[in-house]
């Protein structure tokens, strides 16, 4: 202790030489550190994820809250994987902003054993007309230890398969079922020239999605249960080291796109290799149809086709089960000051799901967390797709959260990692198994 | 007598003190800031606990470590056996007054002028399988999987060279100028022929260029980190994950700030000693510097 | 020493006029491997600079090494409405920031290490010497840790900061060699003016070491321009990026556009490129800050 406060002193000397010799500093008033100002309704700040079409959902959102005097939030987009870590040295840093995004679970819970989130339990509780237009559901993936520190927001993502149509008409076959008719089109569209899989292999949460649905199919849900709960050799059970087995089977009969290891999901150039013919399938979030909407509208009115993940052959995995996030979750940041947590408290009441929002989400082709969204679906010229996410994230026995997520942040790294090597044949299932083992 | 000398000691010394004051900040703390958080557990947003040898034993007995550092080693003997002598034949070329060789010496010397970000981006476009340079012009050959498993670290290695080749084929182009003509005539009058001038009087005259060249390029490439976090974070898979890459992973991707501090130390005492080591066998004084990744 | 390098110089003067190292017959395999390493230069320049200039559509279906007829400016403009402009400033605010401070304080402390003595300044040497070799990546987790206690985090002086403390260890030792250079005698005459040390050193050393001067502040200004990793960890807000940390980030959300990802590579270079075409000896020196020597 008194190292950090010998060299603190010393640091301020150097500071002041510093700041002497460079005459302009400009501080940051996006993430002011609780210089709230009095009466007047303050500010908040946010950082959401960049990438259409929840960019401007978010910032048209944000526009209109402004607009409403009570308060003003100030938001700020980053990409997918640059946020992942950025936030967290935020939030290190002691400058988080006042909003802090996320997809809950184990990430949520080490801020929130580390004291960086507000809870929120209480406060809920005094609001409840307010939380009762959500889902129940996804309320559990934003509380830990039985307090709440997220609040459900956006789409309900489920992970599903897409399908460019014209190319299966192109070669005549019809889309999959099982696995078995998976690997089938494997060979017939490599047989054609075109890739078979699309995948954004250098961003591994897209290779994650394909084991989370094979550990389910093949021995359900206890598979991962058993990780979470951190059961000894969990990773080497006989349902994993199948699932990984056969990812590997796909990989070696050129399941996935040459190069997919270099293609990363952040700026969807996965989604670009399904939109312009490139690949004739793909696995991903439900997100995926706004983002290829917003991208190609064209593409999603005739040629776009979607449905469940397959089947496995043998598996005890109820194949109406799902993978993928139930929501992001928005939670408050703990040293954020009293006006700026009044704020944020302000926009999830009032700013956050307007009817003009729920609008919004739902024309773009997403299933908003909230009851409401339910009769709009009917209405929304995304109706076929929108009803398919819907009836799947409501009548799903099983909804399993990204793993990424469920996890905490060293284990989830050491997935990610072991993943590109499984999926990039460095290691073999057992190595696999071996590795993840070592994280428990 | 004594007391002069002292009066003018004391204004001379505080001179030294603003620079002093800042290096010790900013660069010394820092330094035993590394090796004391090496003994700590810290996941970067909660609290710094003390861990003992904890975090030293974790990151002995990862094989990653092993796997980084020799990669990293393969990047310095690689780096040093390519470069090296493309160096100094481009240096010793362009030292020749011939008109042509000047103006050429314009174009090699503009990779100097790209950051190691520019230069990431540029090649990772270039190289990117489907819509890159070999995709592009449909020449089979070409449209290898360049940022795939098996070829993301030789090719980062070249896209290195590309960007320091130059840089050290100016210090042998200046090495190889100041080498007195008379030598050169000397020889011819002995009926040498290029080849044995080249390895006779040149090489040996650059002996101190290469020393310095040599120390520059060891000690660069150990902490080298933009290119390569920029062209593949250090993966695919871990294919590219030198050294600083593996601290920052750990450090920044899996919260273990403990553990990065401990490959931190591994950097600083590899980095003095080879700078101590080259300079031993060179048997010169202290001029080594320090190139923070141009 | 000088006389010999005066004839040395006199006698490559005269070398140019045979036109090569001595030796009559024109070197073809030099020539042949010096052409090639231009076209393993120039490709790559090439192909950035032709696709900054195409559209998205056309690269795609296009020949990549081909000219773009009719050029467009179109990745360009997509680079400009995206904030490059405030890169620019940050960057220019670092480097000066940065360079001001070191060469000020680096010829402070050279000239108080080369006219002084005792042990409080040999000590002082000693220590900068050692910090040639401390690797500057290997100390970014406690900077984060103290910038952040600072309150500095997510601010430029938290790049500065760093960049001027590890410039001082290289900026000393060049700026120290020139001095050494200077003859003792103009000291001591102006000694015997009666001026005092402050005075002689920046009405007498100053100007004289002033080639060193402008050398150390190049290879800093450099440096701090290019800097990546304490820009990436210690800034966050996108108004505070630099230029190589701008470009990144742009990259990371237009990779698909290729044409705009390398027109932005070609902004981030342009103000080196101009210094380069201004003044390419300087720049080049300043590289080699005196390694040479």
């Amino acid at each position: 202790m008194t190292h950090l406060s010998a060299f603190s002193r010393r640091g301020f000397l150097a500071a002041g030489a510093g700041i002497a010799a460079v005459s302009v500093v400009g501080c940051s008033s996006s993430t002011a550190t609780g210089t709230g100002s009095g009466a007047a309704p303050g500010k908040a700040s946010m950082w959401g994820l960049s990438g259409q079409p929840n960019e401007k959902i978010l910032t048209d959102c944000v526009t209109a809250f402004n607009t409403m005097g009570k308060g003003t939030v100030d938001v700020t987009f980053f990409q997918n994987d640059a946020y992942k870590q950025k936030i967290r040295t935020a939030v290190g840093a002691g400058e988080a902003p006042t909003l802090i995004y996320g997809w809950g679970g184990g990430i949520l819970k080490g801020y929130a054993d580390a004291g960086q989130v507000l809870d929120l339990t209480d406060w809920i509780k005094t609001q409840s007309a307010w939380k009762a237009k959500f889902f129940d559901s996804p309320w559990g993936a934003g509380t830990s230890n039985g307090k709440i520190f997220g609040v459900p927001t956006n789409n309900t993502q489920p992970i599903v398969m897409y399908y460019n149509k014209k190319l299966f008409d192109q070669v005549g076959a019809s889309l999959p079922t099982t696995w078995d008719d998976v690997m089938k089109l494997v060979g017939t569209f490599n047989s054609k020239g075109i890739a078979p899989f699309s995948l954004g292999g250098g961003s591994n949460w897209t290779s994650m999605m394909w084991l989370e649905y094979l550990f389910d199919r093949i021995g359900g849900p206890d598979v991962f249960s058993n990780i979470y709960a951190g059961k000894k050799d969990s990773w080497g059970d006989a349902s994993a080291l199948k699932a990984y087995k056969m990812v590997q089977d796909l990989v070696d009969a050129n399941g996935f796109i040459k190069g997919f290891m270099s293609v990363t999901a952040d700026s969807n150039a996965d989604l670009a290799l399904l939109y312009t013919g490139k690949a004739a399938m793909m696995l991903h979030g439900g997100w995926a149809y706004g983002a290829i909407k917003a991208a190609q509208p064209d593409f999603v009115k005739t040629d776009l086709e979607f449905g469940g993940f397959p089947s496995v052959p043998g598996g005890t995995g109820d194949a109406k089960n799902i993978v993928g996030n139930p929501a992001n979750y928005w939670s408050i940041s703990a040293k954020a000051s009293e006006a700026e947590q009044a704020v944020a408290k302000s926009w999830l009441l009032d700013g956050m799901f307007t009817d003009t929002v729920i609008d919004a989400f739902i024309s773009s082709g997403g299933v908003p967390v909230v009851k409401a969204a339910e009769s709009k679906i009917a209405n929304s010229e995304n109706k076929a797709f929108l009803s398919f996410i819907y009836n799947l994230a409501t009548s799903a026995p099983n909804f399993q959260q990204s793993w990424d997520q469920a996890l905490g942040a060293t284990q989830a790294e050491a997935l990610l990692n072991n993943i590109s090597q499984l999926f990039s044949k460095q290691i073999g299932p057992d190595q696999f198994a071996t590795n993840m083992n070592a994280t428990l | 007598m004594a007391s002069a000398t002292r009066s003018r000691d004391t204004p001379l010394a505080v001179l030294v003190l603003p620079s002093l004051l800042i290096f010790v900040s900013f660069a010394v703390v820092p330094l035993f800031g590394v090796i004391a958080l090496s003994f700590t557990k810290w996941d970067g947003i909660g609290a710094i606990l003390p861990n003992g040898l904890g975090s030293w034993q974790q990151v002995l007995a990862d094989p990653q470590t092993w796997a980084s550092l020799w990669l990293t080693i393969i990047t310095m003997t690689v780096t040093w056996a390519i470069q090296t002598p493309l160096s100094i034949l481009l240096g010793t070329f362009l030292a020749g007054h011939q008109r042509y060789r000047g103006l050429l010496g314009v174009f090699y010397f503009l990779p100097l002028l790209l950051s190691s970000a520019a230069i990431a981006i540029a090649f990772k476009s270039l190289f990117d399988p489907n819509f890159g340079l070999g995709a592009g012009l449909h020449i089979p050959l070409l449209s290898q999987d360049w940022l795939g498993v098996q070829l993301a670290f030789p090719v980062v290695l070249s896209v290195i060279a590309w960007q320091f080749i130059p840089f050290h084929t100016l210090l042998y182009q200046g090495g190889v100028r100041q080498i007195p003509v008379q030598l050169y005539e000397a020889s011819q009058i002995d009926g040498a022929n290029r080849f044995q001038q080249f390895f006779h009087i040149t090489l040996p005259q650059l002996k101190y260029t290469i020393i310095t060249s040599s120390t520059l390029m060891l000690v660069g490439s150990l902490t080298y980190f933009d290119l390569v976090f920029v062209m593949t974070a250090g993966g695919p898979g871990n294919a590219t994950r030198i050294l600083p890459l593996d601290m920052y992973i750990r450090g920044f991707r899996a919260n273990q700030m403990g553990a990065a501090s401990v490959i931190a130390v591994f950097l600083v005492v590899l980095g003095l000693g080879i700078a101590l080591g080259v300079q031993r066998l060179g048997g010169r004084d202290k001029t080594a510097s320090q190139l923070e990744g141009l | 020493m000088t006389d010999v390098k005066q004839a040395s110089t006199k006698k490559i003067k005269s070398v140019r006029d045979t036109g090569s190292r001595g030796v009559g017959k024109p070197n073809f395999l030099a020539g042949f491997f010096g052409w090639f390493w231009l076209a393993v230069v120039i490709i790559p320049i090439y192909y950035v600079v032709v696709t900054s200039l195409k559209n998205q559509g056309d690269y795609f279906t296009g020949n990549p090494l081909a000219l773009p007829i009719p050029p467009t400016f179109e990745p360009y403009q997509e680079v400009f409405a995206n904030k490059f402009g405030t890169y620019f400033t940050n960057s220019v605010i670092v480097a000066v920031g940065a360079v001001i401070p070191i060469v000020l304080f680096a010829f402070m402390a050279a000239y108080g290490i080369v006219r002084g003595n005792g042990r409080f300044l040999k000590f002082s040497n000693g220590l900068f010497l050692m910090g040639l070799a401390i690797p500057i990546q290997a100390t970014i987790v406690p900077i984060y840790l103290m910038i952040t206690k600072l309150g500095l985090y997510d601010t430029l002086p938290a790049i500065i900061l760093p960049a001027i403390a590890f410039g001082q260890p290289l900026s000393i030792l060049i700026i120290a060699n020139f001095i050494r250079d200077v003859p003792k005698e103009l000291f001591e005459s102006m000694r015997l003016d009666g001026l005092n040390d402050w005075q002689i050193m920046w009405r007498l050393a100053f100007p004289l070491t002033s080639p060193a001067l402008v050398t150390v502040a190049i290879y800093q200004g450099l440096n701090a321009w290019n800097g990546f990793l304490f820009p990436l960890i210690l800034t966050q807000s996108p108004d505070k990026r630099t230029m190589p940390l701008g470009l990144w980030a742009f990259q990371g959300e237009y990779t698909v556009n290729i044409p705009a990802v390398l027109a932005a590579v070609i902004v981030s270079t342009v103000p080196i490129l101009v210094l380069y075409v201004v003044g390419r000896r300087q720049l080049l020196s300043g590289l080699t800050a005196g390694v040479g020597k």
